[in-house]
């Protein structure tokens, strides 16, 4: 190290700190993560964000939420980062010095390596800033003390060190790299953008489990890696573990930190140090070095120029204008660097595009709306790169080239140059979009797809996307404009974009101060953009208003000269507020009120506009005011016949019907508490007998009718009413997509309910504590008799009769659950009457929309499918499921109970399928345009429908009491009958794969689990536990008592239970068939997938196979095992093991499958730690593996089996 | 139609006092601003280019106020910044037809002819299809007179064009500019003496942004005339002559130092007449000697 290098170093470190920006990029990073911590530690009453799954058990200080807040943060970071070292050696290029620093006597390594260390250096400081704001925060007296442990210096150094210093080092390294190099700053971004596609790369190749590892490998910021390394931690852990420098991490910090140093030696040793031909030089250098050119001395002529007139009107202004604006746009384009940012965004897209709504690592089909939703989606983030990126380029175009003294001199009015870079980026922006449109056809083309739907193509990327981005534009300019300084302009653009997008969780949720937002934009197939479209238009206009506004502000304070001081710069402003300028500022003016004044008579007049605040706060005057009526006793519904009408076109519905009911107590009821939801309009609402309303809360949608004569036990009335639910005008967020134009679908849960219901209380701890609450149980225990005296679903109904007749407009089919018994037509509007032959649960539901119909038969059931024209995709495989799951449930747990099965499909505001009596409601989004092609591909409509029909035996049949474990009984069971039913038509490979993805889901699931972690058998309703666990403790029972028996327990259960009146059944009875069914030596087992947390962590060490005499394999495997059982925040403790584990040996696989043929397959009492087991196979042995199907829960699944290797000498 | 430029000042924000109460009346013809680096002549001039605002002080040109009206001088203005550059991948003319747009050359046919008419002029044509990046300076500077001459400019402010070209190119580029001064106002900001004797017909000094002489280069020679005496001495015997007289200028001669002094009459037998040239008056006005009456042109005399 010698003195050059060091006092370059100290030269370079001077430089920054006499910057102003390297304070101000501190002090932003310090407010950053300040106000992060205040803002998840719940400093804002109004604020409610959450950061790396802060809250719940999680506190705010944890080392794993901190390491999550500093990746975040230093991802950002990263435009300093290019900025700075960017900026190094680029710097004296730009000021023509370089050839004073190549003349010295100054080694190549202490200028290139000195320059760097120093900018570096300065970089890590800056970058301080974040532990230190993060250790700043917690401080702050008004902090929910609540949320954070105990404070630790090192939880707040390690992330810095680990995560923060790689990201600076690494693109550090890049930036100064690539400026040095080729001597321009633009190549930076190109890199910039190129790392983010990485990024996103990963994170797009990351969310699906088989290739997960590759993507942390591959995520050049390592964020990705510390995701995956993070993905399982239990809050628990959370709080106490450090992100270890190991595995994936530290793979993907060495290969990254090689590849940086690979970019700082290929630019050490390419680096010229001398001056290079053609470079672009500086006006100094190149003056001093012009050579005579032989032209020059010609003798002076006369000089005489023709006279030319010369037009300063508008027509004139015009001929500017499109000069400028032509060679702005020229100068974007016309260059490689927008090609390369251009060319690597769209492969990005287009391999984007291959993980097209991948569930279960099965694709869908590449339908335009799901191919521009990733396109679009995606390539937003580039779009808001480059028109932040090429908005600075544009507006210092000039004065980068120092032609800008000769352009603001020339005669034309000031909005010409601002206007024609407006329109420049703005063509640029027309441009990408064009691109997004090739791409996304020729994605489809690719993948075998060519129903091209053009017009939707333009309707969004030159329609709906291109406005937002248009808005955006004038806004970044104005930044730009305002800010006048390039690098900080960038940095502000970037901190309003994660402004906005917390603004929302701060408390600002109203469509009319969020720059450019509308009420939302969903499409769907079914209903296209449906009811999106008329506030898009009206929110729109009015931003446009806003944007007409900017633009005058931008044009007055458009820097023209040289004065760039605010004073000068507010005062010319002044002068160029001319009345042309005045009046479009009026016009803005005018806009911003009448279209403004008019979404707010939507939002907030016509509609009611609340923040998740005022929601909250109504929840909680609910429990207190009601509270008090929880459980008294009132009547419950028997029968139920309504008349529903369905107005499509106005996304409208009245309903008028009739409610039997009858007291089950064995008390007079005096009172009826009736619930209806506050967004419903109650028309009428009477009982058969003498009562007066004596409360009527329309607010909380709480009623209370006073009964003359009691309603004594035994009796029965009737209740009477007609409700209409009017959609008017539009709200801030488009929220009712339940009626829409083309595939209305809601439930029950809009008619009216007696009693209180504590499910509208709010549920989250934190925020009860907010509000002075206590904390809640989420579900009462288990045998909780009292609570068991409802099912989970409903709370004032057992069984009921069911009948409706449902209305809608001429083109839509209309469905109820029942069969149809009468249809027909009055004046424009059709009608359907459904009725119900059995009693059914208190739950249904109503649909509408222009269907086609495919009609098949299972024995004597009639199966319907309700589909989209287009969608036909699946049908086949739906009916298949159908089919096949009827053969199953009936054959091994009894008979069905209604007549027929239809399936409905409805536009994918939702994504889900959920089962009513003999009618399945499916949501567009999850299956019907799912793509099964491939061997492998997990067929998940097949899935997703026999798993919906199982809930006609476990829920229909058989319910659980509104208790702990219940959802166990359906869907826990469900999942398992889908399980069986798709093993059947799959094969066990197939479920190997589907279970890798449950196992997979469940870890995640109780890495975020914000209350507690509950066993299965008192499951509260979590669905990481009653789906994915519960599918996982299913097939392992399966496959230690068998299937036969299983189903055997299953069906005595339901026999038992089914159709049951109260107190309903719980998790504890079943669980009672499933022990007698169990044998004693595996009771243990039982107890461990269901009573417990238990979580396996099985490990094959080593595999040899010798020879025998007789021509077979010895094969001696060692194993390493354990076992834990967790508690409910994932605090682990250690049992003794001594459990039956598959012990499994095989072949070479032939395809490309993971494991070959089973050589030998049995269960082996496996006891704690390591051991070794030796068994005899026929063939050549080529892996073996303790529980190598994972049907144990096993956080480390992927090191169960090993190679087999030759014998040693044991 | 003359500029008239009245008590003009310009602070910076970091104090520095660039223009200090500055008046001058330009009429037509080459008016050369000549003074030493940081002067104040580049503020002057962006400040007549529109560019720049001032503190205090009216600038008219005929009988439009430069600082209010920008719009209106920008339509009859050409300028040639101290320090410009080009976009590096378009040709000469390209770029220069763009700039003819803007100078609101609307039509085509017009435009070319002009555009020709330029490149020609400033000897470019044969390079005309040339990418501006690989210029040289002289031809950079050329074509930087080119887009200032678009449009028939009634007012032409050229700053430090000279600085950095070498000798046939500054010839070349002087006689072009010798041409605009018959029917515009041209003013030329140069710290060259050379460049204002050889072109203009009137100057002006400054310095730390106050003039201190404007006036007729040949009379303001003609005025010194018989007041200037050189000697020529040993390095060491300065000190001792500066107390004694007033030295305008010293510069090395063969090894030893040659001394020009200001006085009325010849200071003694050791000093000789000299045959005074503007570098004598720049020197001398610089050195704040000259107070001669009669030389200082006054607004009402400078009106020709």
């Amino acid at each position: 190290m010698n003195a050059n290098f060091l006092e370059t170093v100290r030269f370079e470190i001077r430089y920054y700190l006499r910057r102003i920006s390297t304070y101000v990029y501190f002090g932003i990073f310090f407010a950053l993560s300040f106000l992060l911590v205040c803002a998840i530690g719940g400093a804002f009453d109004s604020v409610s964000l959450a950061i790396g799954g802060s809250g719940g058990n999680v506190h705010v200080n944890s080392p794993y939420v901190i390491t999550m807040i500093t990746g975040v943060l230093s991802l950002f970071g990263v435009l300093v980062t290019a900025a700075l070292l960017g900026n190094a050696i680029f710097r004296d290029f730009e000021a023509g010095i370089h050839p004073l620093f190549f003349t010295s006597p100054i080694s190549r390594f202490s200028y290139l390596g000195g320059r760097f260390a120093g900018a570096l250096i300065v970089d890590l400081i800056i970058f301080t800033s974040i532990p230190l704001g993060l250790m700043a925060a917690t401080v702050v007296p008004i902090l929910d003390a609540e949320r954070f442990g105990p404070f630790r210096l090192l939880a707040y150094v390690q992330p810095y060190l680990l995560v923060a210093v790689p990201i600076i080092v690494f693109t550090g390294a890049i930036f100064f790299g690539l400026a040095a190099l080729t001597r321009q700053m633009l190549p930076n971004y190109v890199g910039g953008v190129l790392m983010l596609i990485g990024y996103m790369l990963a994170g797009n190749l990351a969310s699906d489990i088989e290739n997960e590892q590759l993507a942390a490998i591959l995520d050049p910021f390592g964020l990705n890696a510390i995701s995956l390394a993070t993905k399982y931690w239990t809050p628990v852990e959370k709080n106490m573990q450090m992100v270890a420098l190991d595995g994936v991490v530290l793979w993907n910090r060495l290969l990254w930190m090689a590849v940086a140093l690979a970019i700082f030696g290929i630019v050490y040793s390419r680096f010229k140090f001398s001056h290079v031909a053609g470079e672009r030089k500086s006006t100094k250098a190149r003056a001093a070095e012009a050579g005579p050119p032989a032209a020059a001395y010609a003798a002076p002529r006369r000089l005489t120029l023709p006279l030319v007139s010369r037009q300063f009107d508008r027509s004139g202004h015009l001929a500017q204008f499109s000069s400028l604006t032509w060679r702005s746009f020229r100068g974007i384009v016309a260059n490689r660097y927008f090609f390369a940012i251009v060319g690597a965004g769209l492969l990005f897209l287009i391999f984007s595009a291959g993980q097209v709504g991948k569930l279960y690592g099965t694709t869908t089909w590449p339908v335009t709306y799901a191919v521009l939703e990733v396109l679009g989606g995606t390539f937003a983030l580039f779009m808001l790169i480059i028109i932040t990126f090429y908005a600075g380029e544009l507006i210092w175009r000039e004065r980068d080239v120092r032609l800008s003294q000769v352009q603001d001199a020339m005669p034309m009015p000031t909005w010409v140059p601002f206007l024609a870079k407006l329109a420049a980026l703005s063509m640029v922006v027309v441009i990408l979009q064009g691109a997004i449109l090739i791409a996304g056809v020729m994605t489809q083309a690719v993948k075998g797809y060519f129903n091209f739907e053009i017009g939707l193509y333009i309707k969004t990327l030159f329609g709906l996307q291109l406005v937002d981005y248009l808005l955006l534009c004038v806004l970044v300019m104005l930044i730009h404009v305002l800010v006048n300084n390039k690098y900080m302009a960038h940095l502000i653009v970037v901190l309003y974009f994660i402004f906005t997008a917390f603004m929302g969780q701060l408390g600002l949720e109203h469509g009319l101060y969020q720059f450019g937002s509308d009420a939302g934009r969903t499409y769907s197939d079914m209903n296209g953009y449906g009811p999106f479209l008329v506030p898009f238009f009206w929110f729109k206009a009015y931003w446009a208003g806003w944007a007409l506004m900017l633009a005058v502000f931008t044009n007055l304070f458009w820097v023209r000269g040289e004065e760039t001081g605010m004073n000068w710069r507010v005062r010319l402003a002044r002068l160029r507020l001319t009345r042309p300028a005045l009046s479009i500022a009026g016009l803005a003016m005018l806009m911003i009120l009448g279209f403004g004044g008019f979404v707010f008579y939507n939002t907030n007049v016509l509609n009611e506009f609340r923040t998740g605040q005022d929601m909250e706060q109504a929840s909680v005057e609910y429990e207190r005011t009601y509270e008090r009526f929880e459980g008294i006793p009132q009547p419950r519904i028997t029968g139920v016949n309504l008349r529903v009408e369905i107005y499509p076109e106005e996304r409208d519905v009245t309903a008028s019907g009739v409610y039997r009911v009858l007291n089950k107590t064995d008390v007079p009821i005096d009172s009826v508490h009736i619930r209806i939801p506050s967004q419903v309009e109650i028309r009428d609402l009477s009982l058969s007998r003498p009562s007066r309303m004596v409360l009527d809360d329309e607010e909380h949608g709480y009623h209370i009718f006073a009964l003359q004569e009691p309603l004594m036990p035994g009796d029965s009335m009737s209740m009477t009413f007609q409700l209409a639910y009017i959609t008017e005008g539009f709200p801030n967020r488009v929220s009712r997509t339940s009626v829409v134009e083309n595939g209305t679908f809601f439930n029950s849960s809009l008619m009216p309910s007696f009693g209180y219901d504590p499910n509208l209380e709010l549920s989250d701890d934190e925020t009860r504590r907010k509000y002075g609450l206590e904390p809640k149980p989420r579900m009462a225990e288990v045998d909780d008799l009292e609570a068991r005296q409802n099912t989970y679903i409903s709370q004032d109904a057992d069984w009921i009769e069911f009948e409706a007749t449902v209305g809608t407009s001429a083109d839509q089919i209309a469905i109820a659950p029942g069969y149809l018994t009468r249809e027909w037509r009055e004046g424009d509007r059709r009608y359907f009457h459904y009725e119900m032959d059995s009693p059914i649960l208190n739950f249904y539901s109503f649909l509408s929309a222009d269907y086609a119909v495919r009609r098949d038969q299972w024995n004597d059931v009639a199966i319907e499918i309700f589909y989209h024209p287009g969608h036909e995709y699946n049908l086949d495989r739906m009916i298949d499921a159908v089919k096949k799951s009827l053969d199953y449930y009936t054959e091994n747990f009894g008979p069905y109970q209604h007549r027929q099965v239809r399936i409905l499909e409805f536009p994918r505001y939702a994504s889900f399928a959920q089962s009513f009596p003999n009618t399945i409601p499916y949501s567009e989004a999850i299956g019907f345009i799912a793509r099964v092609e491939g061997e492998d591909d997990i067929d998940y409509p097949f899935y997703v429908t026999a798993h919906e029909v199982a809930h006609q035996w476990w829920a229909h049949q058989v319910i659980g009491g509104n208790v702990q474990g219940s959802t166990l009984l359906s869907e826990t069971l469900s999942q398992y009958s889908a399980l069986m039913v798709m093993e059947e038509e799959y094969g066990p490979e197939h479920m190997k794969r589907f279970l890798k993805y449950e196992l997979d889901r469940y870890l995640t699931g109780r890495a975020f689990e914000r209350k507690r972690e509950m066993p299965l058998l008192k499951v509260e309703n979590q669905g990481y536990i009653h789906y994915s666990k519960g599918s996982l403790v299913m097939y392992a029972l399966k496959d230690y008592i068998g299937e036969d028996n299983l189903n055997a327990a299953l069906r005595a259960y339901l026999e038992d239970v089914k159709f049951q009146e109260p107190p309903y059944t719980n998790s504890l009875e079943l669980y009672g068939y499933l022990k007698a069914a169990t044998p004693d030596s595996l009771q243990s087992m039982l107890a461990d997938l269901f009573e417990h947390i238990t979580l396996w962590d099985n490990r094959a060490v080593s595999a040899t196979a010798q020879p025998t005499a007789d021509g077979r394999y010895s094969v001696t495997l060692t194993i390493q095992a354990a076992k834990v059982r967790a508690d409910s925040i994932g605090t682990e403790t250690e049992v003794p093991m001594n459990d039956p584990i598959d012990i499994g040996v095989f072949a070479a696989p032939e395809d490309g499958s993971d494991l070959g043929e089973p050589l030998y397959l049995q269960k082996h009492r496996i006891t704690s730690g390591e051991q070794q087991i030796t068994v005899i196979v026929d063939e050549q042995p080529a892996k073996a593996g303790i529980d190598p199907y994972h049907k144990l829960i096993d956080r480390h699944s992927d090191d169960n089996v090993v190679e087999v290797g030759a014998g040693g000498g044991e | 139609m003359n500029l008239t430029i009245n008590n003009l000042s310009k602070r910076y924000a970091n104090g520095v006092r660039a223009l200090n109460d500055v008046s001058l009346t330009i009429p037509l013809g080459m008016f050369g601003l000549l003074g030493p680096n940081g002067a104040g002549k580049s503020t002057l001039m962006r400040t007549l280019a529109t560019l720049q605002e001032a503190d205090e002080g009216s600038v008219f040109l005929g009988d439009t106020n430069v600082l209010a009206e920008k719009d209106e001088v920008r339509r009859t203005l050409g300028y040639l910044p101290q320090e410009f550059g080009v976009y590096p991948k378009v040709s000469a003319e390209d770029l220069l037809d763009h700039f003819a747009v803007l100078k609101g050359i609307t039509k085509k046919k017009e435009r070319r002819e002009i555009v020709r008419a330029l490149l020609e002029q400033t000897n470019l044509y044969d390079v005309r299809k040339k990418k501006l990046g690989g210029f040289s300076g002289g031809m950079r500077q050329r074509f930087g007179i080119a887009v200032a001459l678009l449009g028939n400019p009634k007012l032409i402010i050229v700053d430090e064009p000279t600085a950095g070209l070498d000798p046939a190119e500054r010839v070349r580029f002087l006689n072009l500019l010798s041409e605009l001064g018959e029917n515009s106002i041209v003013i030329l900001s140069t710290h060259i003496v050379e460049d204002v004797s050889e072109l203009c017909s009137r100057m002006a000094i400054i310095n730390r942004g106050e003039i201190l002489l404007a006036a007729e280069p040949l009379a303001a020679i003609a005025d010194l005339r018989g007041r200037i005496w050189k000697k020529i001495i040993d390095r060491d015997e300065l000190p001792a002559l500066e107390e004694a007289h007033t030295v305008i200028s010293t510069k090395l001669l063969a090894g030893r130092t040659l001394i020009h002094v200001y006085s009325e009459s010849r200071p003694d037998a050791s000093f000789e007449p000299v045959d005074t040239s503007l570098e004598d008056v720049y020197f001398t006005a610089m050195a704040g000697a000259h107070a001669a009456p009669g030389v200082v042109v006054t607004e009402a005399e400078a009106v020709p």
